[in-house]
């Protein structure tokens, strides 16, 4: 028998006494591989949430949105300031327009069906002087970009079915065709039409799946603005932030920036609330990984302190017989050991079982909390309808969060583990070996 | 050869210093068999523990076969009580979680007895001290308190000290068992030339020994 099989016998001598210290120290394990799967869950959804906001952020003048409503468009100036905000890395300025049959000789790929129909109601209505306004006729969306990707419907660059692009940012009279309204008037790639009585060439043809925007034109920004006589106006601009983290800060110095004069919104400060709500339970983890280390450690250590108090006898008696302070040292760490690394395996698989339940629960409960209070506090039927859509959007991605244990997770709980053993069994069996033998057995 | 030269012994109490040595003086031969006996509290276990290398006077020295001991460091005594040193205690001290042969082949191991060989000296101890092959492999509990010393006699003849210092051996056993566990000391100390100083306040015993040393408040009285 050596140190190491006299170590773990030692260990198993009393079956009560170490079956509740076992059980103490795999309750904590459990606690802390719950919390860190929580904490690793929630971090991961945290980045996820993040990356699916992205870090765009779109500026419209103040009052207008989708075409309706009112208000100056942005001025060059405004976008000067946009460009300069810190933090944006880029911005894409966008002037969009719409051809009457007056302004083209393109005939619109669009039906007007139902929802055309209920414009035409509103619009062929008697005005205040008591002339009827002729019937509207489908018209021709012509867009003016910096960047046509921004036309892009998923977000990658446009898809050409034939020709090249244009210089966005050039003056040229070339456009980019969507692919219905190509088909519409038999256009492709050199021929020419109409616009603004200008003639413009078809560089290419484009398709983004998108009936609306495949029945639309895309110019240069610069020959949008001289053809629709609006020099140096923008109707949107899409400005790019360095980094995700920086995306509601730059939003905020966007809005003093404009001093109210454009409608600024971001995807990631609707997200906020969940990011934050997300955040507060990973610090909770946090604060619950070391609780639980120090619960751990603090029952390890207790013990063994117990456990050599109550046989400094048995330690005096092995150094009057030759044994070393290492020796005695090296058996209770062994013995500790022995005891930990039974509670830990206990532990381990107590919290495979728990951490699952544990996290989703932490997760929905926080969730819940963090809507009811968006919901009370913003009130309105319209906009609080919105509001519970979106985020309701977002609770369900939130309660997708999975107890996901990763290897990285597994050591660092071992890691955790062998440290408190190793400190709880040696730090008293080291301080009892020091007393000199003839004072324990004296004493004993 | 074991000399004492002026060895005193003071403890710090709560009540005070109590002086539980007074400087003593003595030597003893190689493969003597000696007694000390005094009263409680006279300083016997005081002065064996010393000699043990347990623990350090306050002055004095104590040499034992050229080498000072109350001089080496904490681990050298370690070393100089697994190769040069038997204990038996009068309340056995074995290790209770060990069997009688584990108990042995303890202090095999902290002598560096070779490990593969313990397990047979083990068992040959302890068939010298007359435990049997059953009783080799019980534990300290199913051990009579005869039984139990005779273990711990094994285990302190487990690394053939040159010295055997027993605290009063026999004074936890009847008189019949207390006379076979002297015997065997005895024996002992004839064969293999040990030399032993036991403590006891028992005179008969004392008697039988070739030296005997009297404590008398923490003085030699008598040698």
């Amino acid at each position: 028998m050596n140190v190491v099989t006299r170590g773990i016998k030692n260990a198993t001598r009393s079956p009560l006494k170490s079956g509740a210290i076992v059980l103490m120290f795999a309750v904590s394990i459990a606690l802390i591989l719950s919390m860190l799967v929580a904490r690793g869950s929630v971090l991961t959804k945290i980045n996820d949430l993040k990356a699916t906001t992205g870090t765009a952020i779109a500026i419209a003048p103040a009052g207008v949105q989708g075409g309706q409503g009112g208000g100056d468009l942005l001025t060059t100036d405004q976008v000067a300031t946009i460009k300069n905000t810190a933090n944006v890395s880029s911005i894409t300025s966008t002037l969009t327009d719409q051809m009457i049959t007056s302004d083209t000789n393109l005939t619109s790929s669009l039906q007007l069906g139902g929802f055309g129909q209920r414009q035409a109601r509103t619009d062929t209505s008697t005005s205040s002087t008591g002339t009827t306004r002729p019937a509207p006729t489908p018209r021709i969306n012509v867009t003016g970009t910096t960047d046509v990707n921004s036309i892009s419907t998923d977000g990658s660059a446009l898809k050409l079915t034939s020709g090249s692009t244009i210089d966005a940012n050039g003056t040229g009279l070339v456009a980019l065709v969507g692919s219905s309204l190509a088909s519409k008037n038999n256009l492709s790639t050199g021929s020419t039409f109409t616009a603004y009585g200008q003639t413009v060439t078809v560089s290419g043809i484009y398709s983004t799946g998108n009936t609306f925007q495949d029945s639309g034109v895309i110019m240069p920004l610069s020959t949008v603005q001289t053809l629709t006589g609006q020099a140096g106006a923008i109707s949107s601009v899409k400005a790019t932030v360095n980094t995700s983290d920086n995306v509601s800060s730059t939003v905020a110095a966007l809005k003093t920036a404009l001093s109210g004069k454009a409608d600024i919104t971001s995807q990631a400060e609707t997200a906020a609330a969940s990011v934050s709500s997300l955040q507060g339970i990973a610090n909770l983890t946090f604060a619950g990984v070391i609780g639980s280390a120090a619960a751990g450690a603090l029952i390890i250590i207790l013990a063994m302190f117990l456990v050599v108090r109550e046989r400094r006898r048995e330690i005096g008696v092995i150094k009057a017989i030759g044994g070393s302070s290492g020796k005695v040292i090296a058996q209770f760490t062994i013995e500790g050991l022995t005891l930990t690394v039974i509670g830990a395996v206990t532990g381990l698989i107590l919290g495979v079982f728990v951490s699952g339940p544990m996290t989703t629960s932490l997760v929905s409960s926080s969730q819940s909390t963090s809507t009811t209070a968006s919901t009370t506090g913003r009130g309105g039927a319209g906009f609080g309808g919105a509001v519970r859509g979106g985020f309701s959007q977002l609770g369900t991605n939130v309660t997708q969060v999975t107890a996901s244990l990763t290897p990285q997770i597994f050591l660092s709980a071992i890691g955790i583990t062998l440290l408190i053993a190793l400190l709880g069994s040696a730090i008293p069996a080291w301080l009892t070996s020091r007393v000199r033998p003839a004072e324990v057995l004296r004493t004993e | 050869m074991l000399t004492v030269e002026n060895v005193s012994k003071t403890f710090s109490t709560p009540g005070g210093q109590v002086q539980a040595l007074k400087d003593i003086s003595l030597s003893v031969k190689t493969g003597e068999f000696v007694s000390i006996i005094g009263k409680s509290g006279s300083g016997k276990s005081t002065l064996l523990s010393i000699l043990g290398a347990l623990d350090n006077p306050t002055t004095g020295s104590i040499v034992v076969d050229d080498t000072q001991i109350n001089k080496l460091s904490g681990g050298s005594q370690t070393k100089y009580r697994a190769n040069k040193i038997g204990f038996v205690f009068q309340q056995y001290n074995l290790i209770p979680n060990l069997t009688a042969l584990e108990n042995v082949m303890l202090a095999l191991e902290f002598g560096g007895y070779p490990a593969n060989s313990r397990l047979d000296r083990a068992i040959q101890l302890l068939e010298s001290v007359g435990i049997e092959e059953d009783q080799q492999q019980r534990r300290p509990t199913r051990l009579s308190g005869g039984q139990q010393q005779r273990v711990s006699i094994a285990r302190a003849l487990a690394n053939q000290p040159a010295y055997i210092l027993a605290d009063e051996p026999t004074g936890n056993l009847d008189s019949a068992t207390g006379k076979k566990i002297f015997d065997l000391l005895h024996d002992l100390s004839r064969s293999q030339k040990t030399t032993i100083i036991v403590v006891t306040h028992d005179l008969e015993i004392a008697g039988k020994t070739d030296r005997t040393f009297t404590l008398q408040d923490g003085k030699i009285t008598t040698k």
